[in-house]
């Protein structure tokens, strides 16, 4: 069987009819929703799953995507149980409410029912542009049709969705699930323009020159973090980005070559990291080794994509700083670790790792892929030259309206470049409730 | 305490039955399924002489089991030939369906049972042709059930079984308004059955004892699933119970569960003998105006139980005394304590069981005049 197979095969199905509302029977249907409290992106569960239960189950969708347009990939992938699912008061009771579940039922239950909670709206108000196709630039694209202006998205790459489309396994997120969400959005009148990159030389205020009423910039953070300097010439070492993104362009093969039977170590303790060593599992790796230089209690990731991890069988090197690949003539040989221990409490409340002086020692690894974090990327401050940017090509916006310094260039809040953790979905599906068309 | 058989009622062989297909349609609650039975069942469609051969059978291989074989006629010869036949092919007693709620037969099923002096001429007939023990099984589709069950006695019934299944309409098709089971197309008002019309059943059964005038054993039916659905009907005064609906949905390995929890339950009570529970709740059944309104209480809430659902506040609120304040920090509700009606509404819809009880409150405890909403009105028209 070919990967692309078998990675479908793996998708996970979602509730059946009978799943899902055995499921909402379980709801208590709390006053005040502490659910609801608990979405960041204000999705709404505790209406939701209330109307389900009273069989409104159009209703339940309507709540669903008038509130959150990317309500299906959400009920996937977003990590229900630090948000909606942690506040669930049935959890004292036995265990929370399948929230996300849930909710990707309806989604895709609506789908398969042929209801629409949109008709096309009437586009009278002029013309937006928007820069990237990810989450930020779909719901954003998605509420400015909805309020009646025509958007056209500019994305570089040959596929929308961004990292939808270009980092999430497809194993996690079907494609053709992901397909349907987007439809939703194109429905409304939204035009994406692939490879259309927006990245000439004031190329994003030139779109204000061109006919545009305004611009929303959202791009994603595409250049990743690295270890150290000129890693890309060892052969054998990779980033997640490009790796994850190599998987969902079908380059199987290619990857598979390097890593089926191989020791594969991935660095980095976020859900990305996850998502590169259980892939790799899935390559056909001998031994995949998740370095990260705290424990496991500290992962940024999931508890619960962090225990399937586990029970996978990829081997977590808990408290091991990766510090340099060890190669010979231009190939990888291994990653030089050194050891940590926990320290003081460091800005983001978790204990320090401080290394052990004198305990270095080498993973033997045929591939390494780096999972620590992204940024915005290198020339990103060209295409709009004229936006005050700061130390870290971050852009510099008024906080409530999502303004730059350029009249009319907007960013949506902290969406798109403009996130210093761009760690969940929800974030950019939040954003757009604070959208303003100057 | 046994089991003994009971079957589809059978009918001779003059009249050909064919039952209409789909013949039944379950009626699912939430999650939960077949809390009701919907069929349009007639009586046995199989040979006469096939359900005859089978009470031979059944005679032969469990000699000390009790067969009753159930029996509808569609005229007083048939009524007669049946009796006769059943009674040599060895059954322990008969049972005279007066109640199949969708026989499409004038006289026959309910259609007799509702009109009395069938019900006695029936019964008279069949005694002739027989000696065994004779069950008139009773429809609930009928206001007051001790009027036929004494026409029964008075043709010579030596007990009354009931309830057959209520006439209802349990669901109808969304997308061609087909009420359900849809046979091709037409739906029937027939026969209802399973959990839902438990209280029904209860109350019929409990009216017939309670009547000193009809004084015959009495067949409890109706929802019985487990030993206290059977427990109930014994308490109500049923002597026997039969189950139909509960063996459809799980089969006949409730009965062993009905057998050993209702002896458990007699041995943690000390209770020697079932017919020590017949009809031990009859004293306590009273009418509505006995009552002694003097005594009143409210709710008592275990808040250390509490999980914050708010379900309580909102019923409060919405459907009862307004008794209820909620702490939106805490998530906690705060009882008025004399604004409580004691409706209980609260009780019923809390997720944690036993976390909102019933107290009573001292006699010089007095509840708030209900508070009305248009006070200003109030005063304005002089009321
Ligand atoms: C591997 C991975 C797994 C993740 N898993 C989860 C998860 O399970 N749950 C969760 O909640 N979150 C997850 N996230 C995070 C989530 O995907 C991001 O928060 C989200 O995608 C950010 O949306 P965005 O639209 O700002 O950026 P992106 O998704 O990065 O989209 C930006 C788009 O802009 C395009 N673009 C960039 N520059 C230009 C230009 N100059 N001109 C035109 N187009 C341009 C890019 O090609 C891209 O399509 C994951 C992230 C990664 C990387
Ligand atoms: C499918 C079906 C067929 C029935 N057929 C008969 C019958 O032939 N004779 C009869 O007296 N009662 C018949 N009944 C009624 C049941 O015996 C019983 O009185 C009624 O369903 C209530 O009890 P329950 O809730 O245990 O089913 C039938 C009920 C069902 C559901
Ligand atoms: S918090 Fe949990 S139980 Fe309460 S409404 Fe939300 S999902 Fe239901
Ligand atoms: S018993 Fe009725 S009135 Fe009293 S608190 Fe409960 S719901 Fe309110
Ligand atoms: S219904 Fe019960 S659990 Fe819920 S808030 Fe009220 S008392 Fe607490």
């Amino acid at each position: 069987m070919n990967y692309a197979e078998k990675f479908k095969e793996m998708n996970d199905k979602g509730f059946t009819w009978g799943q899902a509302s055995a499921e909402a029977n379980r709801c208590l249907l709390c006053y005040d929703p502490p659910c609801s409290k608990g979405c960041p992106a204000q999705t709404d569960p505790g209406t939701f799953i209330r109307k389900l239960r009273l069989q409104n189950v159009t209703g339940a969708v309507r709540t669903i995507k008038e509130n959150n347009i990317l309500g299906g990939s959400c009920g996937i992938l977003c990590p229900t149980p630090l948000l909606c699912e942690l506040e669930c008061s049935a959890t004292e009771i036995d265990r929370p409410i399948q929230i996300g579940k849930i909710q990707r039922f309806l989604v895709q239950h609506s789908w398969e029912t042929g209801f629409k909670v949109f008709e096309k709206p009437k586009a009278d108000k002029g013309r937006v542009a928007v820069v990237g196709s990810g989450p930020a630039g779909l719901s954003c694209a998605a509420e400015l049709a909805k309020d009646g202006y025509s958007v056209t998205i500019f994305e570089a790459r040959p596929k929308p969705g961004g990292v939808l489309a270009y980092g999430v396994p497809a194993y996690r997120l079907p494609e053709d699930f992901f397909a349907i969400d987007l439809k939703d959005i194109t429905d409304l009148g939204v035009e994406i323009k692939c490879n259309a990159p927006v990245d000439k030389k004031g190329g994003a205020e030139d779109l204000l020159k061109e006919g545009y009423g305004a611009v929303f910039l959202a791009p994603g953070l595409w250049e990743p973090i690295r270890l150290r300097e000129n890693s890309e010439n060892i052969e054998g070492v990779f980033t997640a980005t490009e790796f994850l993104a190599a998987m969902r362009e079908g380059k199987y093969e290619e990857f598979g070559a390097g890593i089926a039977g191989g020791n594969i170590a991935v660095i980095g303790g976020g859900s990305v990291a996850i998502d590169s060593a259980e892939t790799a599992k899935r390559l056909g790796a001998k031994d995949v080794y998740l370095v990260y230089r705290r424990s496991f209690k500290q992962m940024p990731s999931e508890e619960g994509e962090r225990v399937e991890a586990l029970k996978e069988g990829i081997h977590f090197l808990l408290l091991n700083q990766p510090v340099d690949f060890v190669a010979e003539n231009g190939k990888l040989k291994g990653l030089k670790v050194v050891r940590t221990k926990l320290g003081e409490k460091d800005y983001s409340g978790r204990r320090r790792p401080v290394e052990i002086p004198g305990s270095e020692w080498v993973i033997d690894a045929d591939v390494v892929i780096e999972a620590i974090g992204s940024k915005a990327v290198e020339n990103s401050t060209d295409w709009y030259p004229s936006v005050k940017t700061n130390a870290k090509k971050y852009i510099e916006i008024d906080k409530e309206t999502g303004a730059t310094s350029v009249n009319l260039l907007m960013v949506f809040l902290r969406a798109a470049i403009l996130y210093e953790d761009r760690l969940w979905l929800w974030k950019p599906c939040r954003m757009v409730k604070s959208l303003r068309v100057p | 305490m046994g089991r003994s058989g009971i079957q589809n009622s059978c009918n001779g062989d003059r009249l050909p039955i064919i039952h209409p297909s789909p013949r039944m349609h379950g009626y699912h609650y939430g999650n939960k399924r077949l809390v009701g039975l919907q069929n349009v069942e007639q009586t046995s469609d199989r040979g006469f002489k096939a359900n005859l051969l089978d009470i031979m059978y059944l005679k032969k291989h469990y000699p000390d089991h009790i067969v009753m074989a159930s029996i509808m006629g569609f005229s007083n010869r048939e009524w007669y030939d049946l009796a006769k036949a059943v009674t040599g092919a060895g059954a322990d007693m008969i049972e005279l369906n007066f109640s199949c709620p969708h026989m499409t037969v004038e006289g026959s099923g309910a259609k007799v049972g509702q009109v009395q002096e069938l019900v006695q001429k029936f019964t008279e007939t069949v005694r002739k042709a027989s000696d065994l023990p004779l069950v008139a099984k009773m429809t609930p589709n009928i206001t007051d059930i001790n009027e036929p069950a004494l026409y029964a006695k008075m043709g010579g019934a030596n007990g009354i079984s009931a309830i057959n299944t209520v006439r209802g309409i349990s669901e109808i098709g969304l997308d061609d308004f087909v009420p359900k089971p849809n046979v091709f197309g037409k739906g029937a008002i027939s026969g209802y059955s399973g959990p839902a019309v438990k209280p029904i059943g209860l109350r019929f059964i409990a009216e017939m004892a309670l009547n000193k005038e009809l004084g015959l054993p009495l067949s409890g039916i109706g929802g019985i699933e487990t030993w206290i659905d059977a427990l109930e009907y014994l308490l109500a005064g049923a002597t026997t119970i039969q189950v139909t609906t509960g063996i459809i949905h799980y089969g006949y390995r409730i009965v062993e569960d009905m057998i050993e929890g209702l002896s458990d339950f007699m041995m943690s009570k000390g209770i020697e003998k079932v017919a020590d529970l017949v009809g031990r709740a009859l004293p306590h059944l009273v009418e509505t105006d006995e009552f002694d309104l003097k005594r009143q209480g409210i709710t008592n809430y275990d808040l250390d139980r509490c999980v914050g659902c708010g379900q309580c506040y909102i019923v409060c609120n919405d459907s009862a005394g307004q008794a209820l304040e909620w702490d939106s920090e805490k998530r906690r509700p705060k009882l008025i304590e004399d604004k409580c009606l004691s409706c209980m509404v609260c009780s019923f819809v809390c997720p944690v069981d036993g976390l909102i009880t019933y107290r009573e409150m001292p006699s010089t405890w007095k509840r708030r005049e209900t508070e009305t909403l248009g006070r200003e009105l109030q005063s304005r028209l002089k009321l």
